[in-house]
């Protein structure tokens, strides 16, 4: 490699053959070129008497931003193959941070493309990445790859597992734009679980998404969260964890309405395990002295007459479909 | 061998000159043979296809196996029935949707040990320490115990290991038929043949490869013929609409073919599942709709259905099984104390009398 000062109106930035990585530059690199310049030379070569970027995005775009017009470069020789120069491009940067998934299914693309044979990709490339070495895995990042733009930026930005790309794509482009819009501001959790949701039900029941939101407990607060309300998404998550879980939603439903019949007095708490595999109750009082404690356990006591009693315990009993 | 279709065998060097190696590679005349350094070679070359763990269903290991028993470890949570174990193969040519063994075996291939020699010695070793009381010790938690019989002969051969252990009852468990080699023999009196059990509808759908239910329940009723000791398991149990009367037709089904006398003990235990198996199952089983039903994270991070349910579908079996006579044989599998204490109840054991020996075993 040879250093060398370049302008930056010689690059030809819109050949992108080298560049996976999908970082922006981000302030604190704009604060250090405008202060010092571009101290770390980006990496250039030859192709078509333009010289093409193989590492430095970043940078380029911030030294732009800042007006500067040169800057310094290490230049491979334009005798050295594509696939060569990716290698290079990946590894500068492999040393750097991890990946996400999608700069992952950029940089097996891009080894694809430069005919690597898929085995070796497989072999040699999954593993550097952290990705079970198999063919579905080569596939489903090949498949990533391909995704618009607007895909690969959620999924770069949330840090999705493959789990949840492979999802995405189980659904048809239509359905998928649909989705992403839904999701696309949310937290990765919450991506997550809206994917897996969605899925499901979409297995379960045979129904198209626009079917599945159709139903009223689904359809306001995701045509809230289309609007841009992110606060709807908490109530999405609870719609869809209802739908996925009608039994203990159900059940849950029935002895909190018990409990509130109970009408016990606010020092006294009930609690008791959510996915009823304990079939008991906790009873939690609240006293700041004896004569609290006794006001507490007389109205307890007081209560238990009362048929909400029993009918708690059959409900934390209940077996059935 | 129904089920079973081997495209290459795969020799682990270290046995490359054992005799039932030997054995293995004459019945497997024809097939091609590579003598490689570890079960890494054969990994590496299953994982580059895009059904690894089908794949690794079709390709044969013979190796050997640094030990072979230890005790089930049941899950954590939940209550064990005190059950052994014995590694001696490693997975199985039937492609269940539901099975465990596509997350746990890590694209481990149809693996048989021909190590023999020390499986007797580590038998011989657990016989002497062995707890007092009844010992089950099987070979179907890694594997179908009976799946290969036909190519290791491993029944007869653990039949006669077990035979005159009076306590060590030996269980081979199995989703085929009865290997006729079983039938030349004279049976032990402590071992249990035993077949998990599903509706024929479920065998269709969810367990590929597998011989059908008329053809699991003709085995026992052969082997009960014959003078062995059967055994059931319903296990997964799953959920689905109009399963009641699928289930109520197969215990009917049972006692149609065999006498209550005969059967040792009958386990249940519904769909449960680790995570991890989630995506892979749905990926290789996409017509399969038993990872859609409603599920909760139990303690250990498994998937199971929630415990009303999973009650409900207990006790509605054991009801089937006490209409003949049988619901003291019942008995769970990896289940909470909560559950169990109430199916106990249920089946008039006691709430707190969960575990073996049953009382006709004393």
């Amino acid at each position: 490699m040879v250093f060398r000062i370049v302008k930056l109106s010689d690059l030809n930035l819109e050949d992108r053959r080298f560049r996976f990585t999908l970082n922006s530059a981000d302030s604190r690199l704009l604060r250090s070129i405008r202060a010092v310049g571009v101290l770390q030379p980006v990496i250039v070569t030859a192709r078509q008497d333009r010289q093409v970027l193989v590492d430095g995005w970043r940078r380029i775009e911030a030294a732009r931003s800042c007006g500067l017009e040169e800057l310094p470069a290490l230049e491979i020789a334009e005798k050295i193959g594509d696939p060569a120069v990716f290698l290079v491009a990946f590894f500068e940067n492999y040393g750097q941070r991890p990946f996400s998934l999608a700069e992952k299914s950029l940089a097996i693309r891009k080894f694809y493309d430069f005919r690597l044979r898929a085995n070796e990709i497989i072999e040699r490339i999954l593993p550097l990445l952290e990705l079970p070495p198999e063919r579905r895995m080569l596939e489903l990042m090949l498949e990533v790859s391909v995704l618009e733009e607007r895909f690969l930026q959620v999924i770069h930005r949330r840090d999705w597992k493959p789990v949840t790309a492979e999802q995405l794509l189980s659904f048809p482009p239509e359905e998928r734009a649909w989705l992403l819009s839904l999701i696309e501001k949310l937290t990765h959790n919450q991506q997550r679980e809206v994917i897996e949701s969605f899925y499901s039900l979409k297995r379960k029941t045979g129904k198209s998404l626009e079917d599945l939101v159709r139903k009223e407990k689904l359809a306001g607060p995701t045509e809230r969260l289309l609007k841009g309300e992110i606060s709807a998404a908490d109530r999405l998550l609870a719609a869809l964890r209802e739908e996925k879980s009608p039994l203990l939603s159900g059940l849950r439903q029935a002895i909190e309405a018990e409990v509130r019949n109970l009408g016990l007095p606010e020092k006294v708490r009930l609690d008791y395990d959510r996915n009823l595999e304990k079939p008991v109750l906790r009873i939690g009082l609240e006293a700041g002295e004896v004569t609290e404690l006794k006001e507490a356990l007389q109205s307890l006591s007081a209560s238990l007459e009362n048929p909400e009693w029993r009918r708690l315990f059959q409900l934390l009993h209940y077996e059935g479909e | 061998m129904a089920g079973l279709r081997i495209k290459k065998v795969w020799v682990d060097r270290r046995v490359e000159t054992n005799g039932l190696t030997r054995q293995l590679l004459d019945r497997l005349a024809g097939q091609p043979v590579e003598i490689v350094d570890s079960v890494e070679a054969v990994r590496r070359f299953i994982r580059l296809h895009p059904d690894p763990v089908g794949e690794g269903k079709q390709h044969l290991f013979i190796t050997s196996q640094p030990s072979f028993i230890r005790p089930c470890p049941c899950t954590p949570g939940c209550l064990g029935c005190g059950y052994w174990t014995i590694d001696l193969d490693l997975n199985c040519p039937f492609d269940c949707s539901y099975c465990i063994l596509q997350d746990y075996l890590n694209l481990q291939p149809l693996t048989v040990a021909v190590n023999r020699d020390e499986l007797c010695s580590e038998l011989e070793v657990f016989f002497r320490q062995k707890p007092s009381g009844i010992i089950r010790i099987g070979t179907g938690e890694l594997a179908d115990s009976l799946a290969l019989d036909q190519l290791t002969g491993n029944s007869v051969f653990l039949m006669e290991i077990f035979r005159d252990r009076p306590g060590c009852w030996l269980e081979l468990k199995s989703k085929a038929g009865l290997p006729p080699a079983l039938l030349q023999v004279r049976p032990a009196d402590n071992l249990v043949l035993a077949w998990s059990l599903n509706p024929q509808v479920v065998i269709d759908s969810e367990e590929k490869g597998t011989a059908g239910l008329e053809e699991r329940l003709a085995a026992a009723a052969w082997a009960v013929t014959h003078g062995y000791r059967v055994g059931f398991h319903f296990d997964p149990i799953l959920h689905y609409p109009g399963w009641r009367l699928d289930y109520e037709r197969v215990v009917e089904s049972i006692f149609r073919l065999v006498p209550v006398e005969a059967i040792a003990w009958v386990s249940l235990g519904s769909l449960r599942f680790p995570p991890g198996l989630l995506p892979l199952a749905r990926r290789r089983f996409p017509q399969s709709r038993i990872y859609e039903h409603e599920f909760t994270r139990s303690a250990e991070g498994k998937y199971r259905y929630p415990r009303p349910l999973r009650q409900w579908l207990y006790n509605q079996l054991a009801d089937m099984f006490a209409g003949f006579g049988a619901e003291d044989r019942l008995y769970l599998c990896m289940e909470t104390v909560e559950v169990w204490q109430e199916f106990s109840a249920k089946i008039k054991r006691g709430r707190r009398n969960f575990t073996f020996p049953f009382p006709w075993q004393c």
